[in-house]
């Protein structure tokens, strides 16, 4: 089978766009649902630009009856679903001393049950085809909390311990799932960084530079190919040499 | 309703194929049970399996674990339910 079926949550934002490019890129054959909630704009840019293969989903990923929908939709049109990217995301850092309990919920709710939700929502088209890819986007942060960050370090390491425990209860059903942990990449979530701390977050990384979203998107790719069959339960790093 | 021996012979064979059980479709009793010490070794995963093969090939839901331990007993109360739920 050459064709697969890709879903993308959070396909609007730089990571999402990575992804779905590099998808595109990687095979003439793959159709991929691009999930998208508050924004649509760059979605929808993709999917014009690349009619039938491309497709935009409503998805907010907090929202169990949205997956279900969304699911719902591409299993109608494609009978199938092969690869499912967790990607959406969201930070509102603060010191857990000041952390308003909105923050708390509102970070793990969309890093952690999203993917959670999203996992359940696939799980009977891979089971029932008896194969499918999972790749959650976690974070360094996961592995290196930083101070500011219990909500988000805590929703991430949480995708971590997910993945791992999913990857054994699904395994002998042709199902891999993987997480990948991004260090610094370029991508919205340093826009806020002032020049001053982004110089001081590239001196800590030994390649001196940030990431780009197409190096990561590689490293999901490659997960989600049939040559990386024998990979689940791992975490990779993509972070320029921190640890 | 009593449930066919066709039936029970397409269970079994399902369950084989779909659970990549060593031991052949005859080798199993209407009455054995699956799971626990005198089963036939299936464990909590082969029962997530069982479930969506169950809806795939005889549309039966199985939407929660009690009902889940009522039909998946043995070969005999699966059939029972599957006959029970023709399919619509």
């Amino acid at each position: 089978m050459s064709q697969r079926i890709i879903l993308i949550t959070g396909a609007n934002g730089a990571l999402g766009r990575a992804l779905t490019q590099t998808f595109l890129a990687g095979s003439p054959d793959d159709v991929i649902w691009l999930g998208v909630h508050h924004r649509r704009d760059h979605a929808d840019a993709l999917a014009a630009a690349h009619p039938g293969r491309c497709r935009v989903v409503p998805l907010d990923v907090t929202d169990a009856g949205d997956w279900k929908a969304a699911v719902a939709e591409i299993l109608a049109a494609h009978s199938r679903l092969d690869v499912l990217v967790n990607n959406a995301g969201t930070h509102d850092d603060a010191l857990l001393a000041q952390m308003k309990s909105e923050s708390w919920t509102g970070v793990r709710s969309v890093n952690l049950d999203g993917v959670f939700h999203g996992c359940q929502a696939v799980m009977p088209a891979m089971i029932s085809q008896r194969g499918g890819r999972i790749i959650n986007i976690a974070s360094l942060s996961a592995l290196l909390p930083p101070a500011g960050q219990t909500n988000y370090a805590a929703a991430k390491a949480g995708v971590l311990a997910l993945t791992s425990s999913l990857a054994k209860e699904v395994a002998r059903m042709g199902i891999t799932v993987n997480a990948v942990c991004p260090g610094y990449v370029d991508t919205e979530a340093l826009a806020g960084m002032d020049a001053v701390a982004r110089q001081r977050a590239v001196s800590q990384i030994p390649m001196r530079r940030f990431g780009r979203p197409e190096e990561v998107a590689e490293a999901v790719r490659f997960l989600a190919c049939a040559q990386a069959g024998y990979i689940t339960g791992s975490a990779l790093k993509i972070d320029g040499g921190i640890f | 309703m009593n449930a066919s021996p066709e039936l029970k012979k397409q269970i079994k064979q399902m369950l084989v194929e779909n659970l990549m059980l060593q031991l052949t479709a005859e080798e199993i009793r209407d009455d054995q049970p699956l799971f626990g010490p005198d089963g036939i070794g299936l464990d909590s995963v082969d029962a997530l399996q069982l479930v969506v093969a169950l809806e795939k090939n005889y549309g039966l839901k199985i939407p929660d674990p009690e009902m889940a331990r009522g039909v998946l007993k043995d070969v005999n109360s699966i059939a029972q339910a599957v006959a029970l739920n023709p399919p619509k």
